[in-house]
């Protein structure tokens, strides 16, 4: 009997100690589960976008803070704290994935627009130089190749080692997206090349630069850049010798690979 | 003496187990179907610490539910539900802001792009 009493005695000291521990740690979970839903409730943009989980939230606090007031709940308070809490996260990040689209979607008609102002400035500047760029684009040569039809940027259109390209280029990178859009299946690799002036890192770099933005207009005038791979050479394959000032005039320039109207294009070399 | 209220309580517990929790089939069919959700939005468990939570919880509430504790396998199992729904929910943000950052650049390079023809 005496034992009896000693360990029943130890036992519940033992038991209350063990409570007074998970009591301790469900009432911190408690109070930060209720400091998340007091948050989000708050908020309009939590409300509007996630009124579900915010209710669930609130009903599983409900639920914690009930249980809060049984012995030896300390458990089941802590376990409906967490689920509320988390309620209360993914209410939050609904809502700003919703704001984010919404955000979005604002951007998107302003993309269309620059879109659409960009397009009507190039027109006017192809018109305002005329002839000069007539001659021009008669020199850029569109040929047919083993590598499918190919059409040449040359030189002129970037300004010395510079990759953004000049007001010039308007008229050729029109005519580039109008094809485009006239044969929707075709796609189209650009590839930039320079001449065997300056290290090699430099001039693969150049030259991948150089391609990318002629891919940058294109994009910005409303091709898919899905439609179109960009490539750098570097001083590889020159088309002409390296040894004369014209020669590497010839070399330094970007390339259009064209795919066939199924939208089949050659392997990159 | 002794021994009686330690039947009753026994009975008292043995019932409390019982008319509790049965088998929570069903959570757990729920918390499968959100896991499968958040994978298929792209989360995975190495970027994602939530979906890592909400697997091993998962497990766990699995092992549980073959030892028949049922209750244990029910919270878990709860745990894990929400735990692969926020990672769901943190995928799908992560990507609109990616959206978000997208278009920013685009709209960035047509403003100085017609900066720059208009010169």
């Amino acid at each position: 009997m005496k034992h009896s009493h000693v360990l029943g005695g130890l036992l519940l000291v033992g038991l209350s100690g063990l409570y007074g521990c998970a009591g301790q740690r469900s009432e911190v979970a408690l109070e930060q589960a209720g400091a998340s839903f007091q948050k989000v409730k708050e908020d309009a943009n939590v409300l509007r976008a996630a009124p579900k989980d915010v209710i669930r939230a609130g009903e599983s606090l409900a639920r914690a803070d009930r249980l809060s007031t049984y012995w030896g709940s300390g458990e089941d308070v802590q376990h409906y704290a967490y689920l509320s809490q988390r309620y209360s996260e993914i209410a939050r990040e609904h809502s700003n994935q919703v704001l984010n689209e919404e955000r979005a979607a604002k951007l998107e008609l302003e993309r269309q627009r620059l879109q659409l102002a960009l397009r009507e400035s190039k027109l006017l500047s192809v018109q305002q130089q005329g002839k000069w760029l007539e001659e021009q684009i008669m020199a850029m040569a569109t040929t047919q190749t083993d590598r499918g039809l190919v059409m040449t940027l040359g030189d002129v259109l970037f300004d010395t080692g510079e990759a953004e390209l000049k007001n010039s280029a308007n008229r050729v990178v029109l005519k580039i997206v109008q094809f485009l859009q006239l044969n929707p299946k075709r796609v189209v690799r650009i590839e930039g090349y320079t001449d065997s002036t300056g290290g090699k890192q430099e001039n693969l770099k150049l030259s991948r630069d150089r391609a990318q933005a002629v891919a940058d207009v294109l994009v910005d005038l409303g091709i898919d850049e899905k439609r179109i791979q960009v490539e750098g050479y570097g001083d590889e394959y020159p088309v002409d010798v390296n040894a004369t000032e014209r020669g590497r005039a010839q070399n330094r320039r970007v390339e259009i690979v064209f795919s066939d109207e199924k939208g089949q294009l050659g392997a990159a070399r | 003496m002794t021994i009686r209220p330690l039947f009753a309580a026994l009975a008292v517990l043995a019932l409390a187990g019982c008319a509790a929790d049965p088998a929570p089939n069903e959570q757990i069919r729920l918390t499968e179907q959100a896991l499968e959700q958040a994978r298929a939005v792209g989360a995975n468990a190495d970027e994602v610490p939530e979906l890592k939570l909400a697997e091993e919880k998962f497990a766990r509430a699995k092992s549980n539910m073959a030892d028949e504790s049922y209750k244990k396998a029910r919270m878990r199992a709860e745990q894990a539900e929400l735990d692969a729904r926020l990672a769901e929910a943190k995928v799908l943000t992560l990507k609109s802001q990616e959206q978000l950052n997208v278009l920013d650049t685009r709209i960035k390079r047509l403003h100085k792009q017609l900066r720059e023809d208009a010169q």
